[in-house]
């Protein structure tokens, strides 16, 4: 099932990179999202620490939502969906395939936006590199996993461009309180120590468990 | 592996107030080659993809070999093709690529380039496909039905954009296979039964004539 997963990853990283559609996308709203904000909030003294964690996480949210959006988009165009569904793999490796796919997107954008935040936002004094990586990392997860979940539900809706939002964000809001916790942490707030982290790790474990087991009946008729 | 017999009672399926196929019965026996016949809106598509699995029947049974097709488990999977009135390949990545991506889901190995060749694309193997004909696309997507040696070939209007050449190559593919592979194939071209020397099944108005 592995090899499938990786098979059908490769195919999405592939086609990304050679027609640019969802990726560019991504950066181009991530970018103009934190500029614009830091522009917005740059008069403002009392916004702080707190003001940018929250940003950077509505920010990223709001831009694996436009991502999502394109998740099946190359298999429905081609009907390619029906090929994967009839190959001899479990359908797991399909869902999984499509979120390891949408985890690389997010750590691309998150290359290139997270420097941008941290450059304009912090002047040498930002939060702790390595629990801001660990918690974008287990954010990415999480969202990969539920929004390829969501976009599988909302695959046959005539309306799925509207339906998925709908369903995905409401879903998100744990990974926004437990990303938005872990970056208070990183600025050395007392968040309970690993725990917003943890919270991370739990959703994704949740999901994981979630998704494997209804994949095969969100996938086929 | 060996070719399966198809059978539906009573097969119905319906799309919101639409009755696509209505309480079809049909026996196909292992290894026989038929022809669905019928005008534009007959059902041959919606029976083709209840053969398949891809859609579950709103009543009765659609069944491959012992097994309802809807839950059909990975190992007669394996064994099953359709190619449908979309290409059901990734535009894009070239044919070759297409190919191999099938191949490798299906954990089996042949040689790309001769499965291209054969179709008439071998020139064509490493060029993406979104800049390929609705002719070329039917014959990549032939490759890629037949590509894993399946036992059951489920093909929905495989002549359509195909040139004479094209025809020809799908008639010998058919030919080549009936006795040792269960064959459905539906078409609006009414000499291709005779040609073949097979069963046609005519369908209209969602129900077998």
């Amino acid at each position: 099932m592995i090899g499938a997963a990786l098979a059908i990853a490769r195919v999405k990283l592939v086609l990304e990179i050679r027609r640019r559609e969802v990726i560019f996308a991504m950066l181009l709203f991530i970018a103009a999202t934190i500029v614009i904000v830091h522009f917005a909030l740059s008069g403002d003294t009392g916004a702080g620490n707190r003001a940018a964690a929250g940003m950077l996480w509505a920010a990223i949210v709001f831009t694996a939502v436009l991502g999502l959006l394109r998740t099946f988009a190359a298999e429905h165009e081609g009907g390619v969906l029906d090929a994967l569904l009839l190959a001899p793999i479990d359908r797991a490796a399909i869902w999984l395939g499509t979120a390891l796919a949408q985890f690389g997107f997010l750590v691309v954008i998150e290359l290139v936006a997270v420097p941008v935040w941290w450059a304009l936002f912090f002047q040498g004094d930002g939060p702790s590199v390595g629990t801001v990586v660990l918690a974008l990392l287990l954010a990415d997860i999480g969202i990969a996993l539920v929004g390829t979940l969501s976009a599988a539900l909302a695959l046959g809706a005539r309306t799925r461009d509207v339906l998925l939002p709908v369903l995905v964000l409401p879903l998100l809001i744990p990974v926004i309180l437990g990303g938005v916790t872990a970056t208070y942490g990183a600025f050395g707030e007392d968040v309970g120590g690993l725990r917003p982290l943890g919270f991370l790790a739990l959703y994704d474990l949740v999901f994981i468990a979630l998704a494997w087991g209804t994949s095969e009946h969100l996938l086929g008729d | 592996m060996q070719p399966p017999e198809i059978t539906l009672v009573e097969c119905s399926k319906r799309f919101g107030d639409r009755l696509a196929l209505r309480k079809a019965t049909l026996s196909i026996a292992a290894g026989e080659t038929v022809v669905l016949l019928g005008p534009n809106g007959a059902g041959k598509s919606t029976l083709l993809r209840l053969v398949a699995g891809l859609l579950r029947p709103t009543a009765g049974s659609a069944r491959i070999g012992d097994v309802e097709a809807i839950a059909a488990p990975k190992a007669v999977r394996a064994g099953i093709a359709y190619a449908g009135h979309a290409p059901q390949l990734y535009r894009g990545l070239t044919a070759r690529e297409n190919l191999d991506l099938h191949l490798r889901l299906h954990t089996t190995t042949a040689d790309t380039g001769a499965l291209l060749e054969r179709v008439g694309l071998g020139d064509r193997a490493d060029e993406r496909i979104d800049g390929f004909s609705r002719g070329m696309l039917q014959r990549l997507a032939l490759a890629r039905a037949t590509a894993h040696a399946p036992v059951l070939l489920l093909l929905d209007e495989p002549a359509s954009g195909l040139d004479a050449d094209g025809r020809a190559l799908l008639d010998d593919t058919l030919r080549a296979a009936i006795g040792t592979r269960t064959q459905v194939v539906a078409s609006h071209d009414h000499e291709l039964a005779a040609r073949l020397g097979v069963r046609e099944v005519r369908l209209d108005n969602g129900g077998i004539a």
